[in-house]
């Protein structure tokens, strides 16, 4: 229940990623990535470890409150193919970790599918850079959870690599260009 | 166990190719955007040859990619970031279908995302990263000449690890395809495109090509001559497209002996390394197709009049910039006289 709960709320935080220019709605989806993918990796690794991830994407969300277009700024006016993209990323991710593939860890493979593909797309359509660098943020985070579907026990050393990127690409201040 | 040696050995390779590659640089030039670029290559590629797991290739990727798009500015942030991004994306899919458990065409569509992958994370076809003639000062040759080509032996390395053997054949077809692809796209732009610095940007593509297609040559000689080529990549053509960063005026590019012979060492001719690496693909293509082979045998005479051009466009060497130079023909020269050693190091 609780790894469902994870997946769910891993898709929720790349939603908000996908749908959101202001910083506290990127904030808000790095956090809730984190925790997500915390809930659904600690079943299968140490717990200390999972909680790198957790930590991470909260710290990564906290500097990104810090920086970046102020307020929520979710889902402003032409999202709509944002919020398609969400609701098909989801969906997509729900069928290939649950029906197309088989065994322990479904909801580890959907989370980390959703947030891979739907982060993914957002940076390549992105422009400004706080949304881009929250995108990768995300993803890090994502790419660092899936070494659990290794088969063996997942490595502390990459769920703590992964955090530490994400919290530094969260920190990165970039000066407005001189010509904007 | 992993086989790290090839990952290790371009490391090395890379790092004396900045340190040549900033003593190559005209005169006027920033060397500290090209060092500072270089350096962080060189601690994302230690990252990636030494990493144990394709988790942690694409973590160093998406690490690097942030470095250098920060130290690129909020401008070219977003043309920075966004292609090693996408890489990162494709390979963490083919990742995650190449672990799960479930029909074959998952293994199949994670040789995809590895192929896609790499082709994003080393910029070509059919993702060439954008590229600025008009920006003299930008080392964008950093991705697709240093950091690329120990990214793909460590990603091609730990695929096979992580594909069934029916999967890793249809991998093969693929970098063979591709290969060939970049090979003529690359050759023909070098050739016709009007800007020398656009020109040398293909030209890194058309050697890529080969360095696929030998990858995709499941057999020794294949990896050898990959590995050869990626070699010359960044020990030849990267320090050497950053001595022509400013090509002489209009007028001035003039034939000379030194310009010839970087044409040559450009177009793979003996003695230089790129000669070992074309004898060997076409010895590892005549052992899966001759036909293969004989394509292959088109696209290489292809590369000699893009080479003179881009031998013409290099200043001619002075002082500091001349000793460079003729380091890395040395080099060239040595490994391809004798390149049994870089490939028992590198364990082919």
């Amino acid at each position: 229940m609780i790894e469902a709960g994870g997946a769910a709320l891993a898709w929720l935080g790349a939603s908000l990623i996908v749908l959101a220019d202001g910083r506290r709605g990127l904030a808000l989806g790095l956090g809730a990535i984190g925790l997500g993918m915390c809930a659904v990796v600690w079943p299968s690794g140490p717990g200390l470890a999972a909680g790198a991830l957790a930590i991470g994407g909260i710290l990564a969300g906290a500097q990104r409150l810090r920086n970046g277009p102020p307020g929520w700024a979710i889902m402003p006016a032409g999202s709509t193919p944002r919020l398609v993209l969400c609701l098909v990323g989801g969906l997509l991710a729900l069928w290939i970790g649950a029906a197309v593939t088989s065994g322990t860890g479904a909801s580890l493979r959907i989370a980390v599918l959703a947030v891979i593909g739907m982060t993914g797309v957002r940076v390549f359509g992105g422009h400004q850079p706080e949304v881009m660098l929250s995108g990768v943020a995300g993803l890090v985070l994502a790419v660092a959870a899936a070494s659990s579907l290794s088969g063996t026990s997942p490595e502390t050393v990459v769920f703590a690599g992964g955090a530490l990127i994400a919290v530094g690409t969260s920190l990165i201040r970039l000066p407005e260009p001189s010509d904007a | 166990m992993l086989d790290l040696t090839p990952s290790l050995v371009l490391l090395g390779a890379g790092a004396v190719s900045v340190v040549l590659a900033v003593a190559l640089t005209p005169p006027g030039l920033p060397r500290r955007d090209l060092a500072a670029q270089g350096g962080v290559a060189l601690v994302a590629m230690a990252v990636i040859a030494m990493a144990d797991t394709l988790d942690v290739v694409i973590l160093a990727l998406l690490a690097a990619a942030v470095a250098r798009a920060a130290l690129a500015g909020s401008r070219k942030l977003a043309a920075r970031l966004r292609p090693p991004v996408v890489a990162a994306a494709l390979l963490s899919l083919a990742l995650v279908f190449g672990r799960v458990q479930g029909p074959d065409l998952l293994a199949r569509f994670s040789a995809v995302g590895l192929v896609a992958g790499l082709a994003a994370g080393v910029g070509v076809l059919p993702y060439i990263h954008s590229h600025d003639p008009d920006d003299a000062s930008e080392p964008d040759a950093v991705w697709i000449g240093l950091l690329g080509p120990v990214l793909a032996a460590a990603v091609l390395i730990r695929a096979r690890d992580l594909l069934i053997p029916d999967a890793g054949g249809q991998l093969g077809a693929m970098l063979i395809g591709l290969g060939l692809l970049n090979i003529a796209w690359g050759t023909l732009a070098t050739w016709l495109t009007k800007r020398d610095s656009a020109a040398w940007h293909y030209s890194f593509m058309a050697d890529w090509g080969l360095a696929l297609c030998g990858f995709g040559i499941l057999v020794a000689d294949g990896r050898s001559a990959a590995l050869l080529v990626l070699f010359g990549v960044v020990l030849g053509r990267f320090p050497l497209q950053a001595a022509a960063r400013r090509p002489e005026a209009d007028g001035a590019s003039t034939v000379r002996p030194i310009k010839l012979v970087v044409g040559a060492l450009l177009a793979g001719s003996a003695p230089f390394v790129g000669f070992a690496a074309r004898v060997l693909l076409l010895r590892g293509a005549v052992q899966i197709s001759w036909p293969l082979a004989v394509v292959l045998v088109i696209g290489l005479l292809l590369w000699l009049p893009p080479s003179l051009r881009l031998g013409r466009s290099l200043k001619v060497p002075r002082g500091r910039q001349a000793l460079a130079l003729a380091a890395v023909l040395a080099i060239n020269v040595a490994v391809g006289l004798y390149p049994l050693p870089i490939l028992r190091l590198a364990g082919s």
